[in-house]
């Protein structure tokens, strides 16, 4: 029986949101949810699994926006005041659903139980800081972490700029060193997003491999061997592992996928839309914006808005038969593939961390009962991208095609009618920067703080979450704001360079602000100072 | 009211329209269903526009040029408090080529006034158009073809059609006057559209069906649907050509 190996990928990606100039901030919770919802539920089954000695390697890729927010104690503390808002918001539901809304009871508890659970590991396991957790894991050799682009660009749109490649990445390895203490050897290429010739700049890092959109392999221009089921190496030696969309889809995907089973938990009715004003308003954001609360009581039953109330034993019978029926269809593409190759398959799925528990509440139960059951199984194994590495060293060299895992494969998403004209403005920001950082090279004191607060405005403006968001429709004035803001940050600063001056006042403002990438070093967008560090 | 070409338009660009304009299954209309639909509801959006040029259907209005899809955000976020704005250009002669996919590409361009002076100076008149010119990819300085497109003075950006996979293109923006003199005013780097091995092999891939189980039985889901993708949709179809040939 031919060994099917589960390269998974998980992608924890948050954009750099952080505005501890108002009390409570709307675009904040996406961070807190994420916490609350995926990465504390996930660090406690990753950890559930180990200490009862299931055997399991999975790869993570945490973004450096996503690290420095983690980390960040204003953040830290904000995340504290959500659980603890939700706590009483949870208190509240209990007595009310015990008075009026009995089928509701028992999910208010156990609501408020997973944020009890949620506060006392945050300060007592993790001290608020969950990076501990997942570097731990990675210590104890079941997870490998690996980077991300520093701002989680979409780097086939900028590959014009060297430069701002080389910052991407070059920045994102010294950040997973500092939040980790380990240099990454795999490198997460933001939205799939993947240009010929990107995988020299992940050399120049010495990062062993990337994932690719699922069309990468079969779209080159030689034919590939192996399909999907093994990586290849670029000629430069670097290795890509394709996505496999059959697995893939049978998780993410919103027609055939499993979380659209009408049994699992709706994501979009929750007492933040559902109840009255008087009673919410405390807990969703001033003046009278509803938002989630996390308190979601009916199951996605069918299409339309009349919803049965949510059973979660019904959802976690669903949940193991899921589960099953992954690894049989494992099973099943293995005893078709395998004899179609010359070792054994493996097989790279690679998510967005954040669909399992936040967008797909039972996600992490179906992860959780797919890696147990693996363990038992004859034929699946999950191992990581290095893994495979070592017992397979050699791939066949192949230079992949252009691509991305968005809408159509290529840049759609990211250059549509409605976002397409963000470019003319962070494309000349970013020869601004370089033009700044060979005009200005090495300073020191107020001035180098100034050109690395430039840096980091054109870096952040890079996000491919902006055009993203705008291209969806949803918080699209915040993210064009947000991206406005930081080009007219930077522009503050080469208008006043361009002077010779230096606004200070305006410099600690932003400095306080934005506390991304403490170690910036602007001299990065100087491709000839980059140069002759490398050489030197 | 400015309708786009749609005929012009890639699927990619009608299912996006489509969406956008609240059509129910966007996503999975053909071609032919998008165009009519679309259509439809431009003839019932123009004649709901009443005598003061205001439109009272239900759609929301959006400004389509030909085959730019245009969007002016300065509508929504520059009257916003707190909001910086940005330039509409900068004061440079400067073109820039964006690759969206195999088949598409965005230009925009900035002229810079001193040009647009030096211009005027020596012409009563002028217009600009847009060169793309298509190179081989072996050799990038060897200009294979070109085309042009013509452009009004106040466009600064347009979305071209590439003709060709595996070709190189770049794109410059040129004056004309009313004499018939022309001149390049400034040319983008090159981006170069990717090209499939088995689009040139459909043939030998619908010989040999281990190649085939190998290659597409990841890339096709439980439900029987493909990864989205133009170029792999290409070689499909002609798959599907020759086979039932």
């Amino acid at each position: 029986m031919a060994r099917n190996s589960i390269g998974l990928i998980l992608n924890a990606h948050m954009p750099y949101v952080r505005h501890p100039e108002y009390p409570r901030f709307l675009e904040e919770d996406w961070l807190f949810e994420a916490i609350g919802e995926t990465y504390l539920p996930l660090l406690r089954m990753l950890r559930r699994l180990r200490d009862e000695g299931v055997p399991f390697r999975i790869t993570m890729s945490f973004s450096p926006t996503l690290c420095s927010m983690l980390s960040d104690p204003i953040l830290q503390g904000r995340f504290t005041d959500y659980l603890r808002l939700h706590q009483e918001l949870g208190e509240r539901e209990i007595v009310r659903c015990e008075r009026e809304d009995q089928e509701c009871l028992p999910l208010a508890k156990m609501y408020l139980n997973s944020i009890n659970t949620n506060l006392q590991e945050y300060f007592e396991t993790y001290q608020c800081n969950i990076l501990t957790g997942f570097r731990d894991l990675e210590e104890s050799g079941h997870v490998d972490l690996i980077t991300t682009a520093a701002t989680h660009a979409y780097l086939p749109l900028y590959s014009e700029y060297p430069s701002a490649i080389n910052a991407q990445i070059e920045l994102a390895v010294q950040s997973h060193i500092n939040h980790f203490k380990r240099r990454p050897k795999g490198f997460w290429l933001p939205e799939c997003g993947y240009f010929p010739g990107l995988e020299d700049y992940l050399q120049k890092e010495e990062l062993a491999f990337f994932q690719l959109a699922a069309q990468s392999l079969i779209l080159a221009d030689q034919p590939v061997e192996r399909g999907n089921y093994a990586p290849v190496a670029c000629p430069n030696g670097v290795f890509g592992f394709a996505r496999d969309f059959h697995l893939t889809n049978l998780v993410w995907s919103n027609s055939e996928g499993y979380p659209t089973d009408s049994n699992y938990r709706e994501f979009y009715r929750d007492i933040g839309y559902d109840l009255p004003l008087d009673y919410i308003r405390q807990y969703i954001h001033a003046p009278e914006v509803r938002v989630f609360t996390g308190f979601k009581y009916y199951a996605i039953t069918a299409k339309g808005n009349d919803k049965r109330f949510y059973h979660p034993e019904r959802a976690a019978r669903k949940v193991q038969e899921h589960a099953a029926n992954f690894l049989y269809s494992v099973h099943q593409k293995g005893e078709k593939v395998a004899p179609l190759l010359d070792r054994e398959p493996f097989y790279t799925l690679a998510f967005d961390a954040e669909l399992f528990g936040h967008w797909w509440f039972e996600g992490l139960d179906w992860l959780e009962a797919v890696l147990r059951n693996a363990a038992k199984s004859d034929d699946v194994v999950f191992e990581t991208q290095l893994d495979y590495l070592k017992r397979y060293p050699e791939s066949q060299v192949l230079q992949p095609s252009l691509s991305s895992w968005g809408e159509g494969g290529y840049s759609d998403v990211w250059t549509d009618g409605v976002n397409v004209w963000i470019y003319r403005h962070l494309h000349k920001a970013i020869e601004r920067m370089e033009e700044l950082a060979i005009r200005f090279p090495d300073q020191g004191s107020l001035k180098q703080r100034f050109l690395n607060q430039a840096a980091r405005e054109v870096l952040l403006a890079m996000a491919s979450d902006w055009p993203f968001i705008i291209h969806n429709g949803t918080s699209s004035s915040y993210a064009e704001k947000r991206l406005r803001d930081h080009l007219g940050n930077f522009n503050v600063v080469y208008e006043n360079m361009c002077k010779n001056a230096v606004n200070t006042e305006w410099l600690v403002k932003s400095e306080k602000r934005d506390i991304v990438f403490p170690d910036i070093d602007y001299n990065m967008f100087n491709l000839n100072s980059r140069r002759n560090r490398y050489n030197g | 009211m400015i309708t786009p070409n749609i005929d012009a338009l890639s699927l990619v660009e009608l299912r996006y329209i489509a969406r956008k304009q609240g059509i129910d299954d966007a996503e999975v209309l053909d071609r032919e269903d998008l165009l009519e639909a679309l259509q439809e509801m431009y003839e019932e959006m123009e004649s709901n526009i009443s005598g003061d040029g205001s439109v009272s259907s239900p759609f929301t209005q959006q400004r389509f040029m030909n085959t730019l899809v245009a969007h002016d955000s300065n509508d929504t976020m520059g009257t916003l408090p707190g909001v910086q704005c940005l330039p509409e250009g900068y004061s440079e002669t400067r073109i820039h080529l964006l690759l969206k996919n195999p088949y598409w590409a965005h230009a925009f361009w900035s002229v810079c006034s001193t040009d647009i002076m030096k211009l005027e100076q020596s012409s009563a008149s002028f217009s600009f158009f847009l060169r793309v010119s298509i190179h081989e990819a072996s050799d990038r300085k060897l200009e294979a073809d070109s085309f042009d497109v013509d452009v009004s003075r106040t466009d600064t950006s347009w979305n071209i059609n590439l003709p060709e996979r595996g070709r190189v293109y770049s794109v410059s923006l040129h004056y004309k006057d009313t004499d018939g003199n022309t001149g390049r005013l400034c040319v983008s780097d090159t981006v170069e559209t990717p090209k499939s091995y088995w689009l040139d092999h459909v043939d030998a891939l619908g010989k040999d069906e281990r190649q085939f189980s190998l290659l597409f039985s990841s890339l096709v889901s439980k439900g029987g649907n493909m990864v989205e993708n133009p170029l792999l949709r290409e070689v499909v179809e002609l798959l599907d050509e020759r086979l039932g040939g």
